[in-house]
C-alpha cells in the first residue's frame, strides 16, 4: 500500500489487502490466531505471509493436514473464548471436512441451547485460475448457501476484501470467507483506516442503469463490470449489484432494482443446477409485483478439466453476460442466454 | 500409577453414589420402555457406570469433558443434576438444551461440559481445540474425551492424537470399549478387539478393567495428572460390556443371553457395594444410598413429566436461540 490514490484510500491487490487485516486484527487482540497448512510461509496462497515472523507460534498456528481435527479444534478454541481464523488450502478441501463446516460449527449453539458468540472465520482460495483440475478450481459458495448458520461472504475488490474481513472476525457468527484465486493480483483502492469495515449482508450498487438488472460476485463482478461497459456503448444500461455476502443475501436492493428494470441477469462461476442464482431469480419471481424476465449466465454442468483451454470454454466471461444481456433487453428467448443453456440447446455436453 | 491416584473410600462412596443414581435413571427408563413408552435417543449406560463415573470423579471443576451418546453417568459425575437431564429427554422446559438438542445434547459450559457433536468423531478435534485453549491461556485445565467404538474407528482420532502429541496437549481420551457397536461385535471392528492397540508406542496407553472403579479412577487421574503437568495426550481403554440394548427401540437380540448372563456377574454396581462394605462401609449407609438415588430419579421423572414442552419461545426468553 504505497501510492495514494485518494484521501484515505491506497492502492493493493486484493492478496496485501488481505494480509495487512490479517496483522491488524492479530495485533489487535491476543485472542485472534491464525490456524493452517504450511501457515508459517503464509499459507496456500501466500495471504498470511510474514505474519508468523511477526506474531510467533502461539499466534500464528502450522497445523498438519489433519482438517477434520484442526476445524474441531477451531470449534474448541472459540468455545473456550478465542477468534480462530483457519485457513483451507484450497476451498473444494471444504468438502473434506463438510462435517465440521456444515454439521457441527453452524448447528452447535442451537443444538446446545447456547446463544451467545461463535467467532469463526473460515477463510480460502476457490475458483478456477487456469488448469488446476476439478478439485482445486471450484467456486464453493452453492455448496454452503443452503447451510442456515453460516455467514457466506465472496469479496469482488481489495476493498471489500479488506472490509469484509474486518466485519467476519468481529462477527458472532461463523463465516465462511471466499477469495476467488484470480482476484489475489488485482489491484484497487483500499482505504487506510485500520477501523473500515463492510458490513456482512449488504449489497453494493456496482452500476446504475434502466434496462436490467445483473447481479454478479466474486471474480464475476469484474466481469460484469466489463459486461456492463460494453452494454453501455450499445445504450443498454444495467444496474449492477454485487451482493458481496452470499448468506445471508441483501434482497431488498435487489427486487428494488427488478422492480424498476423488469429484468433479471445472474452470473456465476458454477454448474448451473442448484446454484446460488437458481435461487436468487427463484425469489425474485415469487416477491415481485410485476413479470421478470430473467436469464442466468453460470458454468454447464461439467467437470473443470486440466487444460486451461479447455475450462476457458465451460467458464462465463464478460461476453456471455453481455450476450445473454442483448438476448434479455431484445427478447430474443429463443436463444439461450447461459453457456449451459447453449450446450443443451445444441444436443451437447461439455463433458 | 501412584497409591495416591487410589480413590479414598469416601470417594469411592462418592462414586457408588453417582453410579447408583446413572442406574436408577437407566432403570426407570427401562421400565417406561416396557410400558410401551418412548424414550427419545435414550441410551441405556447399564453395565458401564464405573467407567463413566470413576473417570469423571476426580476431575477438577475447571477440567473439561467431552461425553458419549450412552450413559449419563459422566454428566451426573461433572454436577449435572437427574431433573436437568430428565427434562432435556422429553425436551421439557428449564432443560439445559430447551428442546433444541435434547437428551443427546445436554450441556453446562459452567461444570467444563460444553457439549457434544452429532456425528461422531468431531469430539477429538473439539477436545484438541479446548486442550490447545488451555495451554495458550496458560490455564492448567485437561480435557477428557470419551468416546465409543465408532467414534474411535473415524480418521479424526488419528488427526487429534497426532496434533495433541505435536503440541503436547492437556487432553485424555477414554476409549469405552463395551464389546459392541450397536449389532456389530468390538473384535469385527478392530483388529485386536482392543481400541488402543493402534496408538500403543506413539502416546501413553493404559488398559483398565472398566467395571473395576478404583482401577479407572486411578488410571485417569494418573493420566490427567500427568498430561496437566507435562502436556498429553493420553489414551484410557476401559474394558467393559453393555448390559442393556444400545438404543430404546432396539431388542439387543443379537446379544447372547449367556454372554450378558457372564457380564451381569461382573455388573459394576453390586461389586462395587461389596468393595464398600469390605472397606467398612455399613448395609445400612448403602441402603439408604440406593433409596436415595431411587427417590432423586422418580422425583424429576415425576417433575418432568409434568414440566411444560419446551417451545421456540421459552427458547427464545433463555436466550437460547
Amino acid at each position: 500500500m504505497t501510492e495514494l490514490t485518494q484521501t484515505g484510500a491506497a492502492v493493493s491487490t486484493m492478496k496485501a489487502a488481505l494480509t495487512e487485516v490479517l496483522g491488524q486484527e492479530l495485533a489487535r487482540s491476543s485472542d485472534v490466531l491464525v490456524l493452517g497448512e504450511t501457515i508459517r510461509d503464509g499459507g496456500a496462497a501466500g495471504v498470511a505471509a510474514g505474519l508468523f515472523e511477526r506474531f510467533g507460534s502461539r499466534q500464528v498456528i502450522e497445523t498438519p493436514v489433519s482438517e477434520n481435527a484442526i476445524f474441531g479444534a477451531v470449534l474448541g478454541l472459540a468455545l473456550s473464548g478465542f477468534t480462530p481464523i483457519v485457513e483451507i488450502y484450497s476451498a473444494d478441501f471444504l468438502l473434506a471436512v463438510a462435517n465440521e463446516v456444515v454439521n457441527d460449527i453452524p448447528k452447535w449453539r442451537q443444538q446446545q441451547g447456547r446463544g451467545g458468540a461463535l467467532p469463526i472465520v473460515i477463510r480460502g482460495c476457490m475458483g478456477a485460475n487456469g488448469g488446476l483440475g476439478p478439485e482445486h478450481s471450484q467456486a464453493m459458495e452453492p455448496y454452503l448457501h443452503h447451510t442456515p448458520g453460516l455467514t457466506v461472504v465472496t469479496p469482488g475488490t481489495p476493498a471489500d476484501a479488506a472490509g469484509l474481513l474486518r466485519s467476519a472476525i468481529a462477527s458472532p457468527d461463523p463465516v465462511v470467507f471466499l477469495e476467488h484465486r484470480r482476484l489475489y493480483d488485482v489491484a484497487g483502492p483500499v482505504p487506510t483506516d485500520p477501523g473500515h469495515r463492510v458490513p456482512l449482508g449488504r449489497a453494493e450498487l456496482v452500476a446504475e442503469g434502466d434496462d436490467l438488472t445483473v447481479v454478479a460476485w466474486g471474480w464475476m463482478r469484474t466481469e460484469a463490470v466489463l459486461a456492463v461497459e460494453a452494454l453501455a456503448r450499445e445504450d443498454i444500461t444495467a444496474d449492477l449489484i454485487d451482493p458481496r455476502t452470499i448468506s445471508p443475501i441483501d434482497w431488498d436492493p435487489i427486487l428494488a432494482s427488478v422492480e424498476r428494470t423488469g429484468r433479471l441477469l445472474v452470473a456465476e462461476e458454477t454448474p448451473i443446477t442448484g446454484s446460488v442464482g437458481a435461487e436468487i431469480v427463484a425469489r425474485v419471481v415469487e416477491r415481485s409485483s410485476r413479470p421478470v424476465q430473467v436469464a442466468r449466465v453460470a458454468m454447464p454442468d461439467a467437470i473443470h478439466p486440466y487444460s486451461a483451454a479447455m475450462e476457458r470454454e465451460l467458464l462465463p466471461t464478460a461476453e456471455d453476460v453481455a450476450r445473454a444481456a442483448r438476448q434479455l433487453v431484445t427478447r430474443r428467448w429463443e436463444a439461450a442466454a447461459t453457456k449451459a443453456g447453449q450446450e443443451t440447446n445444441e444436443g451437447g455436453s461439455a463433458c | 500409577m501412584s497409591a495416591t491416584d487410589a480413590p479414598t473410600g469416601e470417594q469411592l462412596l462418592s462414586v457408588y453414589r453417582t453410579m447408583l443414581v446413572s442406574r436408577a435413571f437407566d432403570e426407570e427408563c427401562m421400565r417406561r420402555l416396557d410400558r410401551g413408552e418412548v424414550v427419545p435417543h435414550f441410551h441405556s449406560g447399564v453395565g458401564q457406570e464405573a467407567l463413566m463415573v470413576a473417570s469423571v470423579a476426580p476431575l477438577r471443576p475447571e477440567d473439561q469433558i467431552i461425553y458419549t451418546h450412552r450413559g449419563y453417568g459422566h454428566l451426573l459425575a461433572k454436577g449435572v443434576s437427574v431433573l436437568e437431564i430428565a427434562l432435556d429427554t422429553y425436551n421439557k422446559t428449564g432443560g439445559t438444551t430447551e428442546g433444541l438438542g435434547g437428551l443427546m445434547h445436554v450441556n453446562r459450559p459452567d461444570l467444563g461440559i460444553p457439549g457434544r457433536e452429532g456425528v461422531f468423531g468431531t469430539r477429538f478435534g473439539v477436545a484438541a481445540g479446548l486442550a490447545l485453549a488451555e495451554q495458550l491461556r496458560g490455564t492448567d485445565g485437561v480435557c477428557v474425551c470419551f468416546y465409543g467404538e465408532a467414534a474411535g474407528a473415524r480418521g479424526p482420532l488419528y488427526e487429534a492424537l497426532n496434533m495433541s502429541k505435536l503440541w503436547e496437549l492437556p487432553v485424555v481420551f477414554v476409549a469405552e470399549n463395551n464389546g459392541w457397536s450397536f449389532t456389530s461385535r468390538t473384535e469385527w471392528l478392530y483388529p485386536t478387539r482392543r481400541m488402543s492397540d493402534a496408538w500403543t508406542g506413539f502416546v501413553d496407553v493404559e488398559v483398565v478393567d472398566g467395571n473395576d472403579p478404583e482401577a479407572v479412577w486411578s488410571a485417569v487421574t494418573s493420566s490427567v495428572e500427568r498430561v496437566r503437568a507435562q502436556g498429553g495426550p493420553a489414551v484410557v481403554e476401559g474394558m467393559t460390556y453393555r448390559l442393556d440394548p444400545h438404543i430404546w427401540w432396539d431388542d439387543a437380540s443379537y446379544q447372547p443371553d449367556a454372554e450378558i448372563a457372564a457380564w451381569r456377574e461382573r455388573d459394576p454396581v453390586p461389586a462395587t457395594r461389596r468393595r464398600l462394605t469390605e472397606l467398612g462401609f455399613a448395609s445400612d449407609l448403602l441402603d439408604d444410598l440406593e433409596t436415595s438415588a431411587r427417590a432423586e430419579v422418580a422425583d424429576a421423572f415425576e417433575r418432568a413429566d409434568a414440566a411444560p414442552e419446551a417451545t421456540w419461545d421459552t427458547a427464545r426468553e433463555r436466550g437460547m436461540v
